[in-house]
């Protein structure tokens, strides 16, 4: 039976108007519990903890070790969307930049260079035994940090997020962060100098000499 | 309950899944993976902290960028270690290289 878009479209309206307004009601009756946030935000923020879960336990289970790394690429999304929900969006577009960038192709060279992928030393599942350990090494922060958090909370006041502008960041990084900022940037030098010295260490002149002995 | 403490827990469950990974992975490649999504926890744990409070925003989101750094500075060296350990025992796997000389 085909219906016209004049009777359609109002049904649809109605059925979207009572879901919002169920909703706003739902959290007008849980507002002395919850701060004063739209239940947009919470919706957003459950469906970036799903996404963080289904990329953690993907980057931790799969027995491939690419498909481990999307799972990486999966929770680095997430927690991006996590930082645009707490109103810092330059932290998010760096997230992406730097992990997704950077630190996920560095990644993904280690994988290949050690021929890793998926017929490698990460093919089988570990004994029975170090999988315990492993659930063991799962709930042991949940368990300890956990009910440390929740019995914390609310003890101070707590503020929605307020963004601010990306160029007090740039000002607090050469005026009250100026050592930390030097001190990065001299930390990636001489990690960059310690890859390369490691790396090209086997070739050369002494290659022969230190595999005479 | 507060905003902060939803943050704060699911910080927390990025530390368990990395901590979790960390025991059962066998090769570097795979811890590495594994330490990234604990890095990833700090970092967000302490945005969350400094955004909700009184705390200067400016300061949570500086060290967050600076535990970026640290995170990118790590995988570039630990790249480079794996490199060696392949090239000298030909596995990447904790059991194989447990020599020290």
């Amino acid at each position: 039976m085909r219906m016209d878009k004049e009777v359609v479209n109002p049904i649809i309206d109605t059925i979207l108007g009572s879901i919002t307004s169920g909703l706003n009601s739902l959290q007008a009756s849980m507002e002395p519990y919850l701060p004063e946030l739209s239940w947009v935000a919470y919706l957003a923020f459950a469906i970036y903890v799903l996404i963080i879960l289904a990329g953690g336990f993907m980057s931790i289970l799969c027995r491939n070790l690419v498909r481990a790394m999307m799972g990486l690429v999966l929770t680095f999304l997430g927690v991006a969307g996590m930082y645009l929900l707490l109103a810092s969006p330059f932290l998010a577009f760096m997230q992406l930049l730097i992990y997704v960038g950077a630190v996920c192709v560095l990644i993904f060279f280690a994988i290949m260079l050690t021929r890793n992928v998926s017929d490698g030393e990460e093919a089988h599942w570990p004994t029975l035994g170090a999988l315990g350990y492993g659930l063991l090494a799962l709930l042991a922060p949940l368990g300890v940090i956990g009910p440390l958090i929740i019995m914390h909370a609310g003890k101070i006041p707590v503020q929605v997020p307020v963004e601010n502008p990306t160029g007090e960041l740039g000002e607090g990084l050469l005026s009250d962060y100026v050592l930390p900022f030097e001190l990065i940037s001299i930390i990636l030098l001489v990690a960059m100098a310690g890859a390369v010295y490691l790396a090209f260490r086997g070739f050369g002149p002494e290659k022969s000499k230190r595999h005479s002995k | 309950m507060t905003t902060l403490t939803f943050f704060l827990l699911a910080s927390l469950l990025l530390l368990a899944i990395g901590l979790a990974g960390l025991i059962t992975r066998r090769t570097l490649v795979g811890m590495l993976i594994s330490v990234e999504l604990m890095l990833n926890g700090a970092g967000l744990s302490i945005v969350a902290a400094y955004k909700s409070t009184a705390a200067s925003d400016v300061l949570g989101q500086l060290a967050t960028l600076f535990v970026m750094g640290l995170a990118a500075a790590e995988a570039t060296l630990v790249l480079a270690m794996i490199l060696v350990v392949h090239r000298r025992f030909g596995k990447v796997t904790t059991k194989e290289i447990s020599l020290l000389r």
